[in-house]
């Protein structure tokens, strides 16, 4: 963000800059080991030769690229054509994780912003309320959302009480039950960050929106918005990113009925096909997707904050 | 001071000694052996028995390929995996010596195609993957795979199918009248087209909540394994169990000795221990599948022992999933991978 | 005067927080073109109404009216007049030219316009230069300026400024009043600015309204309100000087005699409301000499402080109480030592006896 004036950073730091690489040594190696080390594994795993029901050989061939991008038919003799299946659930993923990211902003801001425009006191109190279903493990707030959502669980019954419905609605094994799953795992990640934002706004700026003729739709959207919009997007990215490998929701809640990127990548290593090379190539091609969009919202950012 | 803390460490050190006096590393299917009969063991050798778990064949296979072997003493593959198994040269061998109970094996079960004569595995249980309908929701007749493949609207879009590539293809198989493993083009587009016309009736696809989704009444008819399917009826859902005409999976899973099994000794002593009547009956009490030990009839309880599930009629046809060569097995992958895209 | 000069009517307001009451039935008028002080200590409620007139506070009781017309219902961004804040505002995500130029788009100008008008804002401020910088990059002082160009620029009919110049040090500050007060004259709008700081007020108002506790003390101009301050609350507040208890004679009119500590009668100018019996006489420093010959008051010295221009002693009364007096510096200028008995002339005119 702006607010920072220049020439502010960069004075005073001959101190460490002598010590800075020694200094960095315990963190360079924890990205090293946690987090280059398995990407370049995977990297090179995806340029090798599977081995039939797992594992891989050591020959280096562009085979699981060409499984991705290229269809060759259902034998493997027809001319190469454009292969959409896996495309397709990639998009389909996307979408899903988009539409997830969608709704946890809609409930997520205003839970934020009514959060932290309590007093400082009631503050810490709404913030452990949100959090504390996610002490419970994903998969066990998954189930329970199952039984929540099934045709004979509670909001069917209650709504059948109520007389509204007189048959079940179906929820379970539906994309609504996914996106429900998706909502409710992924809620706090963007309540947080907007919370922290909408904390350092500074409410006076509020006031001279209104003083400048702005209603409360307008102060939202020309000032209001703009001013936490960090907050906004670290929340989107914090959603998005998991909830496109999520494959928990999609199986529990969505019937498994299709693959999303998650299940696709997991049925590689863990399911009969047992294509490791395959799996990898889905995974850093999803890896790329996710680098190309923070960067070019690393670029966006530099760019407004010039 | 010193005095009680060496008398502590010493005492410590004898209690870890006698904890360490044997070990067992058990690679299982989830929920597949009572506690009871582990601790029995347990207490019986004075062995330490520790036990993780997997979902499926697969899965099993996965994590031995991804380091695990040499870390367990046993598992229990299903039978084509034991050949598969084998083939990745991922089981020792034993000899029947080496077991004071191998001749408890039922004959039937000795000379099995996936590990003839017996020497790397011994049977644990075995059953059959078919499918089970709610009779509340259902009550037309129910003996054929139509009812999943080509289902009554009754049925429509409350079915779920079991989320392995192997069991739901290999019953669509038996139900189209194609042989398993085929390379014959038109058969797999056949098959291909099968799956495809049914999916829109299939609620979901998933193996570990076959018997939940039942229960709670969220599918009306779910593929399933026997003993799954008796369990459910015992936690009091109405399904009934369907043996169709057009045949049925059967399998059988074994526990297999694996390369490098760290306490060959105690795997040895636990798989003797279940060839005894009186715990592999334990197992089948508790599994509700069948074993394929002699003498187990006096331990069972009598509703396992007269379960519908554990007792298919004579004339219906039971079929081994079959491991497939590799350039087969592509071809009913990139199908069941259209069947989920 | 008539009242279409009135730009401001603040009429019998009165604001309450639950049960706290800010102002108790405030009343006053700002006219056209004039800067109006809302001088007080902090809590005394001034923000409070300068808010109520923006429309940040909706009022408990009471009307205020722009124009002579009533504005009260009306929410904040619907009306006519422009704030300056004390921290200023300014929206960090904007340059400073889209800072300036937001409220002019607000109103529906054509971009083009309102850069155009912005521009010359800018200009104003002389802060042409800075027009694509973010407010963030830009000084204490300059945002100040930004902040006066954003509110000026709609031309609004009434300028509220809330402390403007708190946050800068002082050698800008007096630098910045100056600039006010010129830009105040050449645009010819009237501002209503909230300060606690006196000297800020006397030199840059025309009118002040002094404040305490939601209530307006005293409304008058500069000279008024320093010279003749109708209570203790504004004699104290404005400036230094010294309250003396007296005993009230007689009033008449605007005249009242009193007799001083040590005897002397006097006849002094009286502020409406003043009534015989225990008065208090308000008397500057500055406005009493030393006199040889014996005068109204005698006080026994007790220190002095050297200022320079001035020099300042401190003394008692008889009775105790104490008294400053300044006495300007020169070559004659003797500075009597602790202990000595001083007699005092009050300037004719300058003792003034109090409403309370």
């Amino acid at each position: 963000m702006a607010g920072v004036a220049p020439g502010g950073s960069g004075s005073g730091s001959d101190i460490y800059r002598g010590n800075g690489p020694r200094l960095m040594l315990p963190v360079w190696v924890f990205i090293g080991i946690f987090l280059l080390l398995p990407v370049i594994l995977m990297a090179v795993y995806s340029f090798l030769t599977k081995e039939f029901r797992g594992g891989v050989i050591w020959d280096f061939t562009l085979a699981a690229y060409d499984q991705f991008f290229l269809n060759r038919g259902l034998f493997g003799d027809e001319p190469a054509t454009i292969e959409w299946t896996y495309i397709g659930i990639f998009w389909r993923s996307i979408w899903q994780a988009g539409l997830a990211t969608v709704f946890c902003l809609l409930i997520g801001f205003p839970t934020a912003w009514y959060v932290a425009t309590r007093p400082a006191s009631t503050r810490s109190v709404w913030l452990f309320l949100i959090t504390i279903p996610y002490w419970v493990n994903l998969l066990i707030r998954t189930v329970s959302m199952k039984f929540l959502l099934r045709d004979t669980g509670p909001l069917n019954e209650f709504l059948m009480w109520t007389g509204l419905i007189s048959d079940p609605l179906s929820l379970i094994n539906t994309n609504f039950a996914v996106q429900v799953g998706l909502f409710y795992s992924y809620l706090p990640f963007m309540v947080l960050p907007i919370y922290a934002a909408v904390e350092r706004y500074d409410f006076s700026l509020s006031e001279a929106a209104a003083d400048l003729y702005c209603n409360n739709w307008t102060t939202l959207r020309l000032v209001i918005l703009p001013a936490v919009k960090p907050g906004i997007v670290a929340g989107c990215i914090l959603v998005f990113v998991p909830s496109l490998g999520a494959f928990l929701a999609p199986d529990l809640l969505g019937g498994a009925k299709t693959f999303m990127i998650g299940s696709l990548i997991e049925e590689q290593f863990k399911g009969a096909a047992g294509n490791w090379p395959f799996g990898a190539a889905a995974a850093m091609i999803l890896l790329t997707l996710v680098m190309v969009v923070l960067l070019i919202h690393a670029r966006v950012q530099v760019r407004e904050d010039r | 001071m010193k005095t009680f803390l060496t008398t502590t460490a010493l005492a410590m050190t004898l209690a870890t000694a006698a904890a360490a006096e044997g070990e067992l590393k058990i690679y299982h299917w989830f929920e597949y052996i009572p506690q009871e009969l582990l601790d029995k063991f347990a207490a019986e050798y004075d062995v330490t028995v520790t036990m993780d778990t997997y979902d499926s064949n697969e899965a099993l296979l996965a994590a031995l390929k991804a380091g695990k072997l040499g870390e367990y003493d046993v598992a229990v593959p299903g039978d084509y995996m034991v050949k598969i198994m084998a083939d990745e040269g991922m089981l020792d061998t034993f000899t029947p010596d080496e077991l004071p109970n191998f001749g408890n094996i039922q004959d039937q079960w000795v000379d099995v195609e996936f590990d003839n004569g017996r020497h790397s595995t011994i049977p644990y249980q075995w059953g059959s993957t078919s499918f089970s309908v709610n009779t509340e929701m259902y009550d037309g007749p129910m003996d054929s795979l139509s009812l999943i493949f080509d289902a009554p609207d009754e049925l429509k879009g409350k079915i779920n199918v079991l989320d392995t590539a192997g069991e739901t293809l290999t019953l669509a198989s038996l139900y189209a009248g194609i042989p398993q493993c085929t390379s014959d083009r038109e058969q797999l587009k056949a098959l291909n087209a099968l799956v495809q016309g049914a999916k829109p009736d299939w609620a979901s696809f998933g193996s570990d909540v076959a018997k939940d989704v039942l229960v709670s009444g969220d599918a009306a008819a779910g593929m399933i394994w026997s003993g799954f399917s008796a369990k459910a009826r015992a936690e009091g859902a109405p399904v009934q169990y369907v043996f169709p005409k057009e045949g049925m999976i059967v399998w059988m899973d074994n526990v297999a000795l694996l390369k490098d099994a760290p306490n060959r000794d105690n795997a040895l002593k636990f798989m003797n221990f279940l060839l005894e009547p009186e715990n592999a009956a334990a197992v089948t009490n508790y599994a509700q599948y069948t074993a394929g030990v002699d003498g187990v009839a006096e331990f069972l309880d009598p509703e396992v022992a007269n379960s519908p599930e554990a007792n298919p009629p004579a004339d219906v046809k039971g079929v081994f999933v079959q491991s497939c060569p590799e350039e087969v097995q592509v071809l009913y992958d990139a199908i069941w991978t259209n069947l989920k895209k | 005067m008539s009242q279409k000069n009135i730009a401001v009517d603040v009429d019998k307001v009165v604001k309450r927080y639950g049960s706290v009451t800010a102002l108790h039935g405030v009343s006053l008028d700002i006219r056209e073109g004039e800067f109006f002080t809302l001088l007080g200590p902090s809590g005394c409620g001034k923000t409070t109404l300068l808010r109520c007139i923006a429309g940040f506070e909706d009022v408990s009781d009471g009307r205020v009216r722009l124009m002579g017309q009533d504005i009260t219902p009306l929410p904040a961004h619907k009306r006519p007049v422009n704030t300056v804040f004390q921290q200023y505002a300014l929206f960090p995500h904007m340059t400073v030219l889209e800072n300036v130029s937001f409220g002019l788009s607000r109103r529906g100008w054509t971009a083009r316009d309102a850069e155009g008008r912005a521009k010359q804002m800018l200009k104003l401020v002389q802060l042409s230069d800075f027009a694509k910088r973010k407010p963030g990059q830009l000084s204490g002082g300059q945002q100040q300026r930004v902040a006066l160009a954003r509110a000026l620029a709609p031309e609004p009919q009434v300028l509220l400024l809330d402390e403007p110049l708190s946050a800068l040090d002082l050698k800008l500050r007096q630098a910045v009043r100056v600039e006010l007060k010129q830009i105040q004259r050449e645009t010819g709008i009237a501002f209503v600015f909230v300060t606690h700081d006196q000297e800020e007020a006397l030199t840059m108002s025309d009118r002040i309204a002094v404040m305490s506790a939601g209530h307006v003390q005293q409304i008058g101009t500069p000279r008024e309100i320093y010279e003749a301050p109708v209570n203790r609350f504004v004699a104290d507040f404005i400036g230094e000087t010294n309250l003396l208890e007296v005993a009230v004679r007689q009033v008449d009119g605007d005249r009242a005699t009193v007799v001083l500590p040590g005897g002397h009668v006097v006849e002094v100018p009286a502020a409406s409301g003043a009534k015989v019996g225990t008065g208090h006489l308000s008397v500057r420093p500055e406005r009493m000499s030393t006199a040889p010959g014996g005068g109204d008051l005698t006080v026994l010295v007790e220190d002095h402080v050297y200022l320079g221009t001035d020099i300042q002693l401190h003394a008692r009364l008889d009775d105790g109480a104490p008294l400053v007096v300044r006495i300007q510096n020169g070559a004659a200028a003797t500075i009597p030592a602790p202990g000595t008995r001083l007699a005092l002339d009050v300037e004719a005119g300058a003792a003034r006896l109090l409403a309370d």
